[in-house]
């Protein structure tokens, strides 16, 4: 009896051993992060071999902000998600009820392992003479900024622009409302997510100037020939904080939760954080910070909790229905 | 851009031809207008492709979330766009007519009658989960015929629960719209209709081997169980279908298949009401024209199933193109009891067969599921739909122990046999007008009485019949 339990108990322990060695994660992503998380899913995928032995396969998916949220509300069993503003995971929080209310308190800097901001990206030469965002509100200029119905990187856009207004105007709403219905009279093509308007400026030769994270446009840099096009960093523009948190319900149903833990934990890592440099995010670690500070241009940076209340506040006022931004199309018709 | 390069062109012969005699300096102002009029109009160009290449990803988008509904000669169905929930609407509408000639002045059996009224809500959720529905609302009450969920792991296994037909009889089986007559043949009389029940089926290989395998409450020969079981005993069922030739490059062969069904139960005696094997005035077993013919009934006492029921029938099915074949034979074995003395029981084994023969005048390919026009009643065009002759023979022999202790040899037949012939009209996939002469003939009975089995079997029947017909 006892020899035939002990050999169950082995077996048992073989099988449970054999049937947890690979796993696989989901990560709901915005639109820009495809570098990032190729570079840092190889990375995690080694170093957890390493630490356990265990074999993760990570699945990508990226879109707008606002529609990625949408779409694991829907279903889309996420279990880690990687999304441009904290007002997106709150969405999934009220209506998808998939994770507590205090997630953002779960992970250091109010879970966002990195930062960005908004910038400027103009063709060789910078043939419009842009240096600010006032040179934007110039009539016949086109600007790329994508949708902020969609896009996250359009929502900080639109708040850049408004706390540059705000700051220029001495805090009056109403000149800031008229500054950035300028702005957006200028627009010439809408899209979606971020990594789309790239598409529209870069490969369709639409605009005068791309204005959204910094990041893509350092990789649009990167990625093309040298001097064709240009970063202008406006004199104000806000601090993007692109949060990231475990969708726990998704994790516990999958068996993942550790895994999730210890995959977006590892952004906070030196190497995690040197991945998000090389990939021209803003890193949070003060060493890897101080290595690339050369890399990223010196900007005067507001959040949106100091211009905003933060954003919930931001989003009721400026993108929900009927809200400012909704207003400021309306009057551009 | 070829329109930009001739603006371009054009521009350039503007500057040197309509332009000569301008100063150079006017001339450099000019070109540079015209280069700036033209980069302005060549973003216009590049905008307007690219909202076109956002609105068509916009579009592909919405497809991917868009309900997909769709009416046409398959009825009403809505589907999410993954397919993963349907909803549809299909129909059946039978009118009937019965004209019975040299009846013996039976009364009433000449008539219209709406055979069948049937809506049939069907489904699916979730993918995996199809659901159907069928109430009938062609006789004096509302019936619930079909109500039944089935789970569709693959094609090959499926499971199904509720009340259906149970898989036995070959024609019984067929669905009504595409039954060759007005009624089925007399094997019918000796399998189960429908049923409530659990049973596991499949196609194997894309049908070249159908299955199912279940277990059922128990009905008697011919009935709908009436949505309730009076006794503890179950019926298994249980049917094997060939088709060996369905995808051999034998084109004359693929329409041929042949198969083995058969049911074993227990129904144990119960005074209440069992699934109507039991006789006295409860319908027997019914001609084309649904006269009874033969009913338990002895002259004295009750007759009730007490006892092992099981049936067995081989049977199998040949189309060619506009030929089809199809044959029966049924043995239906029931121990009954009767109530009042003498107190005995036996094991009475009823048999039936059937072969049934069609010949599509216009063309179509004939099966067992129909005729579809090639070219749908349309008179203006000289379109007249689908032809169809047919004709059947069937036969059914009632145990000869039945006689006289379970049934009065004087008023019910020992025997039935039926031929028919008749003329389908296929207007369109939706529309068919049917008309049909049956003649059935009798052993035993026809003695005197003024009910039926007696009024029935007194002499032949004869009954001509017709039929309007809406499937959608």
């Amino acid at each position: 009896m006892k020899k035939t339990l002990a050999l169950l108990t082995v077996l048992a322990a073989t099988l449970t051993s054999l049937a947890a060695k690979e796993f696989t994660l989901l990560n709901v992503s915005y639109d820009p992060t495809r570098e990032l998380y190729a570079d840092f899913n190889a990375a995690f995928v080694k170093h957890w071999k390493e630490k356990t032995g265990e074999t993760v396969n990570i699945q990508q998916s990226h879109g707008g902000s606002g529609k990625q949220a949408r779409a694991v509300i829907d279903g889309l069993e996420a279990d880690v998600v990687t999304l441009a503003l904290a007002y997106d995971i709150d969405a999934i929080v009220e209506k998808g009820k998939l994770l507590p209310a205090d997630w953002q308190k779960r992970l250091p800097h109010n879970s966002s392992p990195y930062t960005s901001t908004i910038v400027f990206l103009v063709r060789k030469g910078n043939p419009k003479g842009i240096k600010d965002w006032d040179d934007l509100v110039k009539p016949g200029l086109g600007i790329i900024p994508a949708n902020p119905k969609t896009s996250g990187a359009a929502r900080w856009t639109y708040l850049a622009a408004w706390g540059y207004a705000l700051k220029k105007n001495n805090g009056d709403e109403a000149k800031a409302k008229e500054f950035v219905a300028k702005f957006y009279r200028n627009v010439p093509v809408w899209d979606t997510g971020a990594r789309g308007a790239t598409t529209t400026f870069v490969q369709r030769g639409i605009g005068d100037v791309l204005v959204g994270w910094e990041n893509e446009a350092f990789l649009t840099l990167k990625e093309s020939n040298k001097g064709e096009f240009e970063i202008i960093a406006p004199s104000v523009s806000i601090l993007a904080e692109p949060p990231v948190t475990v969708v726990d319900k998704n994790a516990k149903r999958r068996g993942t939760e550790a895994l999730a833990k210890a995959y977006l934990e590892y952004l906070y890592t030196p190497e995690g954080q040197e991945i998000a440099a090389r990939n021209f995010y803003r890193p949070r670690l003060d060493a890897v910070a101080e290595k690339h500070a050369k890399d990223f241009p010196k900007l005067n940076l507001f959040t949106i909790d100091e211009v905003f209340g933060g954003w919930r506040k931001a989003q009721k006022t400026h993108f929900a229905d009927g809200g400012v931004f909704d207003q400021i199309q309306q009057g551009n018709r | 851009m070829k329109a930009i390069n001739k603006m371009t062109m054009a521009a350039a012969l503007a500057a040197q031809v309509g332009l000569s005699g301008v100063p150079a300096q006017n001339q450099d102002t000019n070109a540079a207008a015209l280069l700036r009029r033209i980069s302005e109009l060549e973003q216009k160009v590049k905008i307007l492709e690219r909202k076109g290449e956002l609105s068509e990803e916009a579009s592909v988008e919405k497809a991917k979330t868009t309900p997909l509904v769709t009416i046409g000669a398959g009825g009403l169905q809505a589907s999410s766009a993954d397919t993963n929930f349907v909803f549809a609407l299909h129909g059946v509408l039978q009118m009937d007519n019965r004209t019975f000639f040299n009846d013996g002045n039976i009364q009433g059996n000449d008539s219209f009658l709406l055979r069948r009224a049937r809506p049939i809500f069907s489904g699916t959720v979730f993918r995996d989960f199809d659901f159907f529905f069928v109430p009938d609302f062609g006789g004096s009450t509302v019936q619930i015929f079909d109500a039944y969920l089935n789970y569709h792991y693959a094609p090959w296994l499926q499971l199904r629960a509720g009340k259906f037909k149970v898989p036995v009889g070959l024609e019984q089986l067929q669905a009504d719209r595409d039954t060759l007559f007005n009624e089925r043949s007399l094997v019918t009389d000796l399998v189960p209709n429908r049923d409530l029940g659990f049973q596991l089926w499949g196609d194997v290989a894309g049908g070249v081997v159908s299955y199912a395998v279940g277990v059922f409450n128990g009905v008697g020969d011919g009935r709908n169980t009436s949505n309730a079981d009076f006794e503890d005993d179950r019926e298994f069922s249980g049917r094997l279908f060939f088709q060996p030739f369905k995808k051999s490059k034998a084109v004359a062969l693929q329409g041929f298949g042949l198969g083995v069904a058969g049911s074993f139960g227990n129904t144990s005696s119960n005074a209440t009401g069992l699934s109507a094997t039991t006789g006295g005035t409860l319908p027997g077993y019914a001609t084309d024209g649904q006269q009874q013919f033969f009913a338990y009934n002895p002259t004295t006492g009750t007759v009730t199933a007490n006892g092992g029921h099981w049936r067995l029938s081989p049977q199998g099915y040949y189309y060619y193109g506009p030929f089809g074949l199809l044959g029966e034979y049924v043995m239906s074995s029931q121990r009954v009891s009767r109530s009042a003395a003498p107190l005995t029981s036996a094991n009475l084994e009823h048999t039936a067969w059937q072969v049934a023969a069609s010949w599509v005048l216009t063309g179509e390919d004939a099966s067992y599921n129909g005729v579809t026009p090639r070219r749908p009643f349309d008179p203006r065009n000289g379109k007249w739909g689908a032809f169809q002759i047919v004709g059947r023979y069937t036969e059914l022999d009632i145990d000869n122990d039945t006689f006289p202790l379970f049934s009065n040899p004087l008023t019910s037949a020992s025997a039935a046999k039926s031929w028919s012939a008749g003329l389908n009209w296929y207007l369109n996939r939706n529309l068919r007008l049917n008309a049909s002469y049956s003649r059935t003939t009798f052993t035993g009975g026809g003695d005197a009485g003024t009910t039926s089995p007696a009024t029935v079997t007194r002499q032949p029947e004869e009954v001509f019949l017709t039929r309007a017909q809406l499937a959608f």
